[in-house]
């Protein structure tokens, strides 16, 4: 399936910095972190600006040229409530580096944002999910197929769409985290994409814990046929087990250096 | 239902590296399909043929090759001879004097020796050692500093002598770097991205990811370069996108096949026929697994493995 896609996801409006750099427009909170990301080993860079609703587009549009302005037209996701300010970041978007993500739809009430992909020929982030969480499998595949069908009579290719399985927290569903492996397995043997917020399955544990937690999740994950996760690229542990996976899966060739590159 | 073509052509490309300067330079690499697969994509740059002399002469040589040098006086006379063939694209100058453990011509010698024939040639040079690691680095980094301006390929740093022959002929003097592991598809990766990590740019190397005369672990030869061009093309690893030369001729001129006279195995016929086979073999081999360059030693060889070339691409 190709080497594990990274989207960083510290750039984010819930971070009081960036939603300060966001409010008034000043690009270095931003740069310095999309540098922090990228040389951690972030392929995209995820763009969230919230729900932006007064000056969304204005601000997407910003936020887009200011970024790929700075790294080489580095892959963006563009992650907001507000479906219009992803088109007008879309508009001024530079695809040398990839296509830009929509993130993301669901089977529910976000079900739009895959016209949105397809009308734009972008990514989609599909989550398989309609309103709250899942019961079981049987449900996320429905979503899934639901997903796949609109997006395949709106001409996307079934490789733009990645399909996220919904990662759980374990404190609260640790019974349910077989489930989302073996969900990941389904799509992976449909042979279609997949990432999501795979830190959520740490949530609310010590902050010692985490990366130790993320890195096994990653890996199991990635046993199954996870292709992208959007995670904090700045985790050194993580990003270390993923490149660790990714030679085992004869992903990347082996070299005694692989940790730096 | 009518045939379609199915096309293999990658998102990413084997960068370029130049050599020489001038009219005469060559580039070498820029493909973004497998070796010689012109027909899934265009190959700017057709693979590159040089010719190898050495310091100490090829009076030793099969008649086609000692021949060929007999009325050159001094090595600068052997290059420009060399050079003189419309099919050669760059000439090597092995440096076989310097071996410690032979002439162990000096330093100053070995420089007045590559000056002379980088003056005597207008087609780009290519310095190969006397195999010693150590003398090599050397070598390298002083010749690289009295040919700065020529644009000619050290070659080439190995994992032991890496360090100053990148700083030097890398950095400091501005000429280009070979990256030579002995078959080995992961040291192959780690020394470019050992040499690249010391701010050589990549298109400032070339790989010589090892060789063997065809029969002599031949099929490790090319299953390593098959690798390599996998891991660029498909894999998009940028520590692998750089060209590939490989020395043929040097190889392929010390096998029994090659060596054996025709009196010793009748049953052989010509030893200078069975020697340019053996070394046009092996060039067309490490063409089809991706050389973006070979270097030959005989001039037969030199004219049918560029006809090789023209023809194919």
């Amino acid at each position: 399936m190709g080497k594990f896609v990274v989207i960083g996801e510290r750039i984010h409006c819930i971070s009081p910095v960036i939603r300060e750099a966001m409010n008034t427009m000043n690009p270095e909170p931003i740069l310095k972190r999309a540098e922090e990301q990228l040389k951690a080993g972030a392929t995209y860079l995820d763009l969230n600006i919230g729900p932006a609703e007064s000056n969304g587009e204005e601000l997407m549009k910003w936020a887009v040229t200011t970024l790929q302005g700075a790294f080489d037209n580095v892959p963006l996701a563009l992650d907001t409530a507000n479906m219009k300010a992803i088109e007008a970041g879309i508009s001024v978007y530079n695809r040398s580096k990839g296509k830009p993500i929509v993130n993301s739809a669901d089977a529910g009430d976000r079900i739009e944002y895959i016209d949105l992909a397809a009308n734009n020929d972008a990514i989609c982030v599909a989550l398989c999910s309609k309103a709250g969480v899942p019961a079981d499998n049987d449900e996320r595949m429905a979503y899934l197929q639901e997903m796949l069908e609109r997006g395949l009579t709106l001409g996307m290719e079934p490789e733009d769409l990645w399909f996220d399985p919904l990662f759980l927290v374990i404190k609260g569903m640790q019974d349910k985290q077989m489930d989302v492996l073996e969900f990941i397995r389904m799509i992976s043997e449909q042979g279609l994409n997949s990432t999501g917020g795979l830190s959520n399955n740490s949530n609310g544990m010590p902050k010692n814990i985490r990366p130790i937690m993320d890195s096994a999740m990653v890996a199991m994950a990635m046993m199954c046929g996870l292709t992208s996760a959007i995670v904090n690229p700045c985790d050194l542990r993580l990003m270390e087990t993923i490149k660790s996976c990714d030679i085992i899966k004869n992903e990347t060739l082996y070299a005694d250096s692989y940790l730096e590159i | 239902m009518p045939f379609k073509k199915p096309v293999q052509k990658y998102n990413a490309s084997i960068n370029t590296v130049e050599l020489g300067v001038g009219d005469k330079k060559i580039v070498l690499g820029g493909e973004n399909v497998l070796p010689l697969y012109t027909f899934d994509g265009a190959i700017e740059n057709a693979p590159k043929v040089g010719i190898e002399i050495s310091d100490l002469g090829y009076a030793d040589q099969v008649p086609g090759i000692s021949g060929f040098y007999a009325d050159c006086a001094t090595i600068a006379d052997m290059a420009k001879k060399a050079a003189s063939i419309e099919a050669v694209d760059f000439v090597c100058l092995r440096l076989d004097s310097a071996d410690p453990n032979g002439y162990d011509a000096s330093f100053e010698d070995c420089v007045a020796t590559a000056k002379a024939v980088a003056e005597a040639i207008d087609k780009p040079l290519v310095i190969a050692g006397c195999k010693n690691d150590e003398k090599d680095a050397q070598l390298f980094t002083k010749i690289a500093d009295a040919l700065q301006g020529k644009n000619v390929l050290m070659f080439s740093a190995k994992e032991a002598n890496y360090k100053g022959i990148a700083a030097s002929a890398g950095l400091a003097y501005g000429q280009k770097v070979g990256a030579e592991s002995a078959v080995d598809i992961n040291l192959a990766k780690q020394l470019n991205v050992l040499i690249t990590q010391m701010g050589v740019n990549a298109s400032n190397v070339v790989m010589n990811t090892g060789t063997a005369a065809a029969g002599y672990g031949f099929e490790y030869v090319v299953s390593t370069m098959d690798r390599v061009k996998a891991a660029a093309l498909g894999q998009n690893d940028a520590s692998l996108q750089l060209p590939i030369m490989t020395p043929v001729g040097s190889e392929t001129w010390g096998v029994k096949e090659s060596v054996a006279s025709e009196e010793d195995m009748p049953a052989w016929g010509s030893q200078e026929k069975r020697g340019i086979g053996m070394e046009v073999t092996t060039a067309a081999a490490v063409l089809a697994s991706g050389s973006n360059a070979v270097i030959l030693r005989h001039p037969e060889s030199v004219a049918a493995v560029a006809k090789l070339i023209k023809e194919l691409i």
